[in-house]
């Protein structure tokens, strides 16, 4: 595991090569507060449940989260190397959600969102989409342009597509924080649930490849 | 039969210390004065920063959620509000993106939907100068201006929110109601509760903040209604708080001020106690010789005490007196004296109940602070005449009896000026620490100094003089250097106080933040905004152990405040900010033999408390899926306000420059500007959000002014008491020592002698009570501020220095004033009137 970043370029680069000569799968988690288990322990985010999931089914997988709360889909675009250097085999992508919120012209965060599935691409990342549907409140022209924006980036980029990362979680009081956004426990472990089949399914792409 | 009250005695003993009680009278007036004046304003401040606080809460109980309010507490509000006990409103809040009619252009607004009666305190100042009720409602809204510079658009045109176009009817200058801690990222909007369906955006889907305010008939009935509505809501989704709770950075603040004056009562009644005490003990200590003569006679020690009872009780009821004459007589003008240093709704309003209140603590502390002097009366024996040192009082048990039945009525005002027990208790065991301690370091700097031998005669007659035995050098030691050590308290905790909230809000704080500046974007964003502006690299990281302790999230996420399961924004540079001072370590960095920084971390103090870190711990970092371990190798405090941008953890730059980054800017701005500025940077890089805080920054501002005044005054009005009554208790101790220079004269000292004397013991006493007062108030102020306010803590080392050079100055002055007119007649005069 690394435990230095602070080091010449060639001593970085030698040490953020994961050992993963056992055959393990690496899947990062990339995303913001949802990803990152906002205001829950870490081991109840949906990356350490899943990655629970997945070893109790027998896959030799790992899974990184690599969350950063409040970040939109500029800041993950411009830490996608950085990512990349994690040497992952399967990435999750979740962003976007902080965008919204903040009423960020849709048209730049499907460039954002497009340049970042770009990248995975071209470093032959085995990429999972979350998609994301903004909240009502913000009008139905600002919703609907967003909202458009995941599925088309799918269809674009052929990439496994989960069409709402907060199915059957979001806006239920019982599944949220205090602050009605953010998953609680319990939430996470419906995410996790209903992204398990689709990480599976990019599993099961890589051990074929 | 004996008569019980001599008369003729009792008129005499008043003539003859004429000087002495006319000392004793005014201390008594100048406490009762200070007294009234500190408590009556303290309730009408007290009253004003409660009414602050529920204009900037909107109401007595805030009921907040996230969805719309369960059953059982909109039952409970429908109960309260037809019962007449509250009046109810009821406000949405949400960001949506309004659109010009036209569609070419659309803007992130901070909606807020608000029912008939808004606001319930406080108030909505629009620019037309119109009632905010009035122009609210059926289609039309107000707006701040930024929507409208930003849109490009003026009051009268039309807004799309939702499904409705609005047309613009104002533009709000001043809201109360606002959440002062929270950052909004759009300008405000305020809509009428009636359109909210038109809009068709609160619905399943939406986020929306649900608020009911509630105004309660009877204010006292706050608390009880609000834990009632808390019972009721369901738990971890509804909060009810009530207007002092809310808001914990609020609370806070505002707690902190109420204390501070609190503390002001307590040290104002202490002051006036000591003075009190200490003039009538330089009075009973000078008549020590003609009680003895008088015992020699025959008379009782009972006998003198119930003469000096009633010699006392006559000249403290001269004391109150004059002390209420004097407050009625100044009370109508002090409101226009005092204009200029308070905040307009207060003002200066001595009723009948304040002044009854001011008379019967008056006369408790009178008769607290009297009984020792007094008892000492009662064991006068005739042997006195041939000694020359103080007699001692026997204690017994109804000596300790009064003792501990006034002691327990200290206790009792104590709490009800401090209103808790414990901070009472507390605050009596810290006095009676300082007491202990300050006798302590008087017996050994006195010890040390009988040992040395002193070579010139002056110095060594000065040292013999305050080393007698059965001398009152300690009596007068400590008796100057409590009330110098409370109103040093006073000033030092008023200075941190300002220091921490009132001197970091300046008129150039930050008014625009501006954040998720890329990498590459960093020239540019500089060129677009000119100026020099700092950009601080934002690295995100969670925390994961302490010396391979791991961080225990579940218990730190239960922590109400900050805690250290959360993700941090890490930074890196390789100096200290201008607002950061060191607190531990001699460096920032520390640098190996290479000259290059080792693997380490600067900590906040804040952060380092949170998890009780110090130097040299181990830090385990995750940032962004890769660790890191580094060293803590120094700890930073800081001095400027939350407005201004602050890094619990700064990392040197070559370890995190090649980490993933965002920046991060605070801009100072004019708020006409902000909103053409806002345009252009979002025109230039759409993905940078921009947070204007020009009006929390000026509301925080307005505050602090109003706050600074207050706190000015009531230092200032406290410290200018506290000084009389030192000033009092110096001339009353001067008595002590006047009949010294006569031996001197005596003995054929010449006066330039006796002048040296006089100087040099004065000088040792000034030093002495000046440097106990320091230590002693320096401690108690770091206490009183690290664990009561929770501020951070700056000695003022100044304000010592020029306290020990004042009260040297004053002492040595009034000293030697007093010895002037024996110096200048012949001893003989001197010995007769002594005796």
């Amino acid at each position: 595991m690394l435990t230095c970043i602070g080091c010449s370029q060639e001593e970085e680069k030698e040490l953020m090569v994961e050992s993963n000569n056992d055959g393990e799968i690496i899947i990062v988690a990339v995303g913001d507060s949802l990803t990152a288990g906002y205001g829950v322990a870490e081991e109840e985010s949906y990356p350490a449940l899943l990655g629970k999931k997945l070893k109790s089914e027998g896959y030799n997988c790992r899974v990184v989260n690599s969350g950063v709360s409040a970040e939109t889909s500029s800041g993950l675009l411009s830490r996608v190397g950085w990512v990349l250097g994690l040497n992952p085999d399967i990435v999750i992508l979740e962003t976007g959600a902080n965008d919204g919120l903040r009423g960020i012209d849709p048209e730049m965060v499907e460039k954002n969102i497009r340049d970042i599935l770009f990248r995975l691409k071209e470093a032959e990342v085995i990429t999972v989409l979350a998609g994301m549907k903004m909240v009502w409140n913000l009008g139905p022209v600002y919703v609907k342009r967003f909202n458009g924006i995941y599925p088309r980036l799918a269809d674009e980029f052929d990439v496994i597509f989960l069409p709402f990362f907060l199915k059957d979680v979001a806006m239920k009081s019982e599944l949220a924080l205090s602050d009605g956004l953010h998953p609680n426990g319990d939430g996470y472990k419906i995410i996790a649930d209903n992204i398990y089949p689709y990480v599976l399914k990019a599993v099961i792409k890589k051990e074929n490849l | 039969m004996k008569r019980v009250i001599n008369g003729r005695f009792l008129l005499r003993e008043l003539l003859y210390s004429k000087k002495q009680a006319a000392i004793y009278i005014l201390c008594v007036s100048l406490s009762l004065v200070s007294l009234i004046a500190v408590n009556s304003f303290k309730r009408d401040i007290d009253r004003s920063i409660s009414g602050d606080a529920r204009a900037l809460h909107g109401g007595d109980i805030i009921l907040h959620s996230h969805y719309d309010l369960s059953q059982g507490l909109q039952r409970a509000v429908v109960g309260l509000t037809e019962g007449k006990k509250a009046t109810a409103v009821r406000t949405r809040a949400f960001y949506s993106v309004a659109r010009k009619s036209d569609e070419s252009g659309s803007l992130l607004c901070n909606i807020k939907v608000v029912e008939n009666g808004y606001p319930l305190y406080g108030r909505v100042d629009l620019a037309s100068g119109r009632e905010f009720s009035q122009v609210v409602g059926a289609g039309k809204i107000v707006v701040g201006q930024g929507v409208l510079d930003r849109l490009g658009i003026v009051v009268g045109d039309q807004l799309l929110i939702g499904k409705s176009l609005f047309e613009i009817a104002d533009v709000i200058l001043y809201e109360s109601a606002k959440p002062v801690r929270f950052f909004n990222i759009g300008p405000p909007v305020l809509v009428s509760y009636k359109d909210l369906a038109g809009m068709d955006l609160v619905k399943q889907g939406s986020r929306v903040a649900y608020e009911t305010l509630l105004k309660m008939a009877d204010a006292t009935t706050v608390d009880t209604v609000a834990a009632r509505l808390r019972e009721r809501g369901l738990v971890g989704q509804e909060r009810v708080e009530t207007f002092r709770d809310a808001g914990s950075g609020i609370k806070h603040f505002f707690d902190n001020l109420l204390f501070f004056l609190s503390l002001i009562s307590v040290c104002t009644l202490l002051l006036a106690g000591i003075g009190i005490e200490s003039s009538l003990s330089a009075i009973l200590r000078l008549k020590e010789k003609n009680f003895a003569i008088i015992r020699s006679f025959g008379a009782t020690g009972a006998y003198l005490l119930r003469h000096y009872l009633l010699f006392v009780l006559i000249l403290s009821a001269v004391g109150t007196a004059l002390g209420i004459a004097v407050g009625l007589l100044v009370k109508g003008y002090l409101s226009v004296l005092l204009s200029d240093f308070l905040p307009p709704d207060i003002v200066f309003r001595a009723s009948a109940a304040d002044l009854s209140e001011g008379v019967v603590v008056g006369l408790m502390v009178v008769l607290f602070f009297t009984f020792l002097p007094l008892w000492r009366i009662n064991n006068i024996k005739p042997a006195v005449i041939f000694r020359s040192e103080s007699s001692r009082a026997k204690k017994s048990f109804t000596y300790y009896l009064c003792i501990v039945l006034g002691f327990s009525g200290l206790c009792v005002l104590l709490i009800r000026y401090l209103g808790e027990v414990s901070t009472g208790f507390y605050f009596l065991g810290g006095i009676l620490l300082l007491l202990l301690l300050v006798t302590l370091m008087t017996r050994l700097i006195l010890y040390f100094l009988s040992k040395i031998k002193w070579r010139r005669p002056g110095a060594r007659l000065a040292m013999r003089s305050l080393l007698r035995p059965g001398n009152v050098t300690q009596s007068i030691v400590v008796t100057l250097a409590i009330p110098l050590a409370l109103l040093l308290i006073i000033y030092l905790v008023e200075n941190n106080l300002r220091g921490t909230y009132i001197d970091s809000f300046p008129a150039d704080a930050p008014t625009l933040f501006c954040l998720d500046i890329q990498k590459n974007q960093q020239e540019a964003f500089l060129g677009l905004v000119g100026g020099k502006v700092t950009l601080h690299p934002v690295i995100r990281a969670r925390l994961i152990s302490i010396n391979g302790k791991v961080v225990n999230r579940g218990r730190e996420l239960k922590k109400r405040r900050d805690n250290l399961a959360r993700e941090f924004n890490l930074t890196y540079r390789d100096a200290l900010l201008e607002d950061e001072i060191l607190v531990a370590g001699k460096r920032l960095f520390r640098k190996d033999e290479k000259g290059e920084p080792i693997i380490q971390v600067s900590l906040l103090d804040t952060v380092a408390e949170m998890g009780d870190m110090k130097l040299g711990d181990i830090l385990q970092f995750n940032i962004q899926g890769v660790e890191m371990e580094v060293e803590v190798t120094s700890i930073r405090s800081r001095t400027r306000s939350m407005l201004y941008p602050f890094f619990y953890f700064i990392f040197p730059e070559k370890y995190l420059r090649e980490a993933p980054q965002t920046y991060f800017a605070a801009l100072h701005v004019e708020s006409e500007e902000i909103p053409f500025l806002e345009n252009r940077i979002v025109q230039g890089f759409p993905n940078i959000s921009t947070i204007n805080i020009a009006e929390t920054a000026k509301e925080m501002g307005r505050m602090m002014q109003k706050l600074s005044k207050i706190v000015n005054f009531f230092a200032a009005f406290s410290i200018l008491a506290g000084g009389l009554i030192i000033v009092s208790s110096i001339l009353a101790t001067r008595f002590e020592r006047i009949k010294e220079a006569v031996y001197y004269k005596i003995l054929g000292a010449d006066s330039r002698f006796v002048l040296h004397i006089f100087f040099l013991e004065n000088l040792l006493l000034g030093l002495l009570s000046s440097v106990f007062a320091i230590v002693m108030a320096q401690a108690a102020a770091w206490s009183l501020c690290h664990f009561f306010l929770g501020i951070s803590y700056a000695p003022g080392w100044g304000a010592c220095l020029g306290l020990v050079g004042l009260t040297i100055i004053f002492v040595v002055i009034l000293g030697l004033l007093g010895s002037i007119p024996i110096i200048r007649k012949k001893p003989a005069q001197f010995l007769r009137q002594l005796n």
